[in-house]
């Protein structure tokens, strides 16, 4: 992804470090006077984003070293696209969405394959779910901008974070379930989901497929919430309803 | 004789001086041995016991580690705690590990703000459980709950950010031999009807011998505890109609967006009959408890002047060692669906899980020792460093594998039943806390009604909730922001270091973490636009 290993400074490692560990105050001190590849320039301006107190002064500054890395033909082209992008959706004191989607669309058609292309594709889709739904067909379809985008995206694990929030978006839109619940399994099929959202999601898959009319699918969910998590607060009603997904399953069979 | 012992002292006092001065020339290290690194280990459970607990181990670490020195810092919860973090986190001079916990008003953006997540450590086994029953364990599935707490009260969805060291529950600890000669019975009460009953004959005996006895033992902090349980019952029914998601556990930001959608209100007849309860349990402490705190509650309790005391287990060792009658803890009763008042209300029982661990420690992300504090509490967290802490707190532990004594084993027979979510709909959030607490004296006394407070509260609650989601939407935006830096940082150690896994795993697991936190922060945003225009 970024191409400085071949030339990482001593200052350039102890940058990636600070920013590891949200100290870019120390990033604008190591890189003050020596920042003359591209690596460091990028490191300085990210360093530059997020320091406090945040103002839009900083945020011009971090943008000009953006813009000026973003007109190479190099990873680090791409990488600063996007963060010029980010800046415009969540950095400036005033977010400017239409100027972000901008930005992130023209890093996808530029470089495709980057990999900061491709995230900048899942922001996107999510600025198009929430923020800038397509208002000028009536009864548009809420979703489709979205799983538009899905289609250009090759990195399994960015496909798996726009399946989930696609599915989630679904819900919150109200869409209807059958339409929502495949990025939602298809989310989980990618794996290495963590922290409460993995058994958040179990949870949603087995519930949302009763609800749906899907026993079988809620089934296996239910079967594998239990085994994973067999005695957490939610086990005793998810056994309640394996036992309707059950009953709705015999019923069908009995047809 | 008197003229050589004066000699002798000025001798010995030049010899001591000589001594002192070369000491202070020659060496630039003080005279007493100091470690090269200390780590400081806040918390504010000063109760009788986590003290000494916590203590027991840090005397077996330093043993283990004589480069590292621990310091417990024990600051007051009830008082000072909320100001001395903000302060010292702020000032950029927070110990190394610190509690923190979500219940405490206005510090929701703590953990965005200054803490650091353990997902990946949590990921792998405990060092310190070699040669035990969790050797092979992930550190994170060592713990009783699989850490329940921390997953759900994590500013981001995908990380955890803390680990917990005991285990606590509420129960109603009775003064057996008091409520025997109130009511003539020791039997514990089986139903909330059964409880009822018997706060009504402890009324009765006060009345009849004029003894000061009240039924529980009352002040703020006991009344909020009761009122959880309680109200739970009447809302479980209410969480799984406003369960859109389906995920059977409504997390606070949900119950938020929900009231703000119009989809429940206090004066929802369910959540009223909660409210109900409340008012029914309050009626039996004494008048005036609301300007108490829990302190007063306790001392009013083990002058024998009340039966009951409701509160946490953490409280249980304290009570044991000053209390000078027999303490009995029960399971306080549910209100269920048959019983007689408001059972129409109740779905069915309120479930507990396998009870949660709790004192919840964070990491403070501008530690100058991280290594050494992440250390620490793998060790505090292990089955020795744990097994240290029980033993010595009388608290139940976090971790699988530690002997739980037989005093306390009882603490943990936990009620199986419906899930309800993160928290009641008084504590959903630090504004809706406020007006709770603010408009309580609707409630209480001879002229408070449920109705009235339920009508407090739906005119007082629009904009309280509003500000909580939009606090919560910012604490969103606030863990996401930085992560863009760090997503950063960890790509470019990922460049320079092809050949090591971790950065890249970091980078992706951090975008995966902001991408969720993103996708709320935008469904908040929405809920409060378009419910702003509603208005």
């Amino acid at each position: 992804m970024l191409t400085a290993a071949a030339s990482a400074s001593p200052g350039l490692d102890q940058a990636w470090t600070a920013l590891v560990n949200s100290r870019p105050k120390d990033v604008l001190r190591v890189l003050d006077h020596d920042r003359t590849s591209r690596p460091e320039r990028l490191a300085w301006a990210v360093a530059q984003m997020s320091v406090q107190p945040a103002t839009d002064d900083n945020m011009r500054s971090a943008e000009s070293v953006f813009t000026e890395l973003a007109g190479g033909d190099d990873e680090i082209a791409a990488e600063a696209a996007y963060l010029q992008a980010r800046l415009y959706q969540l950095h400036y004191a005033q977010p400017d969405y239409a100027k972000a989607a901008e930005l992130y669309q023209a890093l996808a058609a530029r470089r495709p394959e980057s990999h900061w292309a491709q995230l900048g594709l899942v922001k996107l889709a999510m600025l198009k779910l929430y923020v800038l739904p397509d208002t000028t067909v009536a009864g548009a379809d809420l979703l489709a901008p979205a799983e538009a985008l899905l289609t250009q995206i090759h990195e399994p694990l960015l496909q798996r974070d726009l399946h989930l929030q696609i599915g989630q978006a679904g819900i919150e839109l109200k869409q209807p379930l059958k339409r929502l619940l495949p990025h939602l399994v298809a989310a989980d099929r990618v794996g290495g989901i963590s922290g409460t959202a993995h058994e958040d999601l179990i949870v949603q898959i087995g519930v949302l497929s009763l609800r749906a009319g899907l026993p079988a699918q809620a089934k296996d969910y239910f079967e594998r919430y239990l085994a994973e998590y067999p005695d957490n607060v939610r086990a005793w009603t998810i056994k309640r309803q394996l036992a309707d997904a059950e009953q709705q399953l015999k019923a069908e069979d009995s047809r | 004789m008197k003229k050589y012992s004066k000699q002798l002292g000025l001798v010995l006092f030049i010899l001591a001086y000589g001594l002192a001065s070369y000491w202070v020339f020659t060496r630039s290290t003080p005279v007493i041995y100091q470690r090269p690194v200390t780590i400081r280990f806040a918390h504010w459970q000063i109760e009788r016991g986590p003290p000494d607990g916590i203590a027991a181990a840090i005397k077996r670490y330093e043993e283990l580690h004589p480069r590292v020195r621990v310091v417990q810092l024990l600051i007051p919860g009830g008082t000072i705690y909320r100001q001395w973090m903000r302060a010292n986190l702020a000032g950029d001079t927070g110990p190394d590990i610190m509690e923190w916990g979500s219940w405490l008003d206005g510090q929701k953006d703590i953990p965005a703000r200054y803490f650091a997540p353990l997902t990946s450590e949590l990921a792998q086994p405990n060092p310190y459980n070699r040669g035990t029953s969790q050797e092979h364990v992930l550190w994170q599935d060592t713990f009783h709950d699989k850490l329940l707490a921390p997953r759900r009260d994590s500013p981001d969805p995908g990380q955890i950010y803390a680990v917990n060291i005991a285990e606590t529950t509420l129960r109603l600890f009775c003064n057996i031999e008091l409520l025997r000669q109130a009511t003539g019975s020791v039997t514990a009460p089986k139903t909330f009807d059964d409880l009822r009953q018997i706060l009504a004959r402890i009324q009765a005996y006060g009345r009849r011998t004029e003894l000061p006895i009240t039924g529980i033992a009352g002040s703020r902090d006991n009344a909020r505890a009761i009122a959880e349980p309680l109200f739970s019952g009447t809302l479980l029914g209410v969480s799984q109609r406003i369960d859109d998601s389906g995920i059977l556990y409504l997390h606070n930001r949900q119950v938020l967006a929900a009231y703000l959608e119009g989809k429940w209100n206090y004066s929802d007849p369910a959540v009223k009959a909660g409210l109900q309860v409340v008012r029914e349990v309050t009626q039996s402490m004494k008048p005036g408890f609301f300007q108490l705190r829990r302190d007063d509650a306790m001392l009013e309790f083990l002058r024998g002047e009340s039966v009951f005391f409701f509160y946490g287990t953490w409280d249980a060792t304290s009570l044991a060692r000053q209390a000078t009658f027999k303490i009995v803890p029960m399971q306080l009763p549910q209100v269920m669906p048959d019983d007689p008042e408001v059972g129409r209300y109740v779905i069915g029982p309120a479930g507990e899980g396998i009870g949660e661990t709790s004192m919840a420690m964070y990491l403070n992300k501008t530690s100058a020792h991280p290594a050494e504090a992440l250390d620490f509490l793998q060790f505090l967290t292990s089955v020795p460093g744990n097994q240290l802490f029980t033993d010595h707190s009388g608290w139940l532990p976090s971790v699988n594998g530690v002997d739980v004594p037989v005093e306390i084993r009882g603490f943990r027979d936990y009620r199986k039943g419906y899930a309800l979510g993160q928290a009641p709909y008084n504590v959903i959030g630090s504004e809706v806390t406020m007006q709770w607490d603010r408009h309580f004296h609707y409630l209480i006394g001879d002229q408070g009604s449920a109705d009235k407070y339920a009508a407090a509260l739906d005119q007082y609650m629009p904009a309280a909730i509003r500000a909580d989601l939009q606090s919560e939407m910012r604490n969103s935006l606030l863990l996401v922001k930085p992560q863009d830096a760090m997503i950063q940082g960890w790509a470019g150690r990922a460049a320079e270091a092809p050949g090591d896994a971790l950065p890249r795993a970091r980078q992706h697991e951090l975008e995966m973490g902001q991408t969720m936190s993103e996708g709320l922060a935008l469904q908040m945003k929405r809920v409060l636009e378009l419910t702003a225009e509603k208005k």
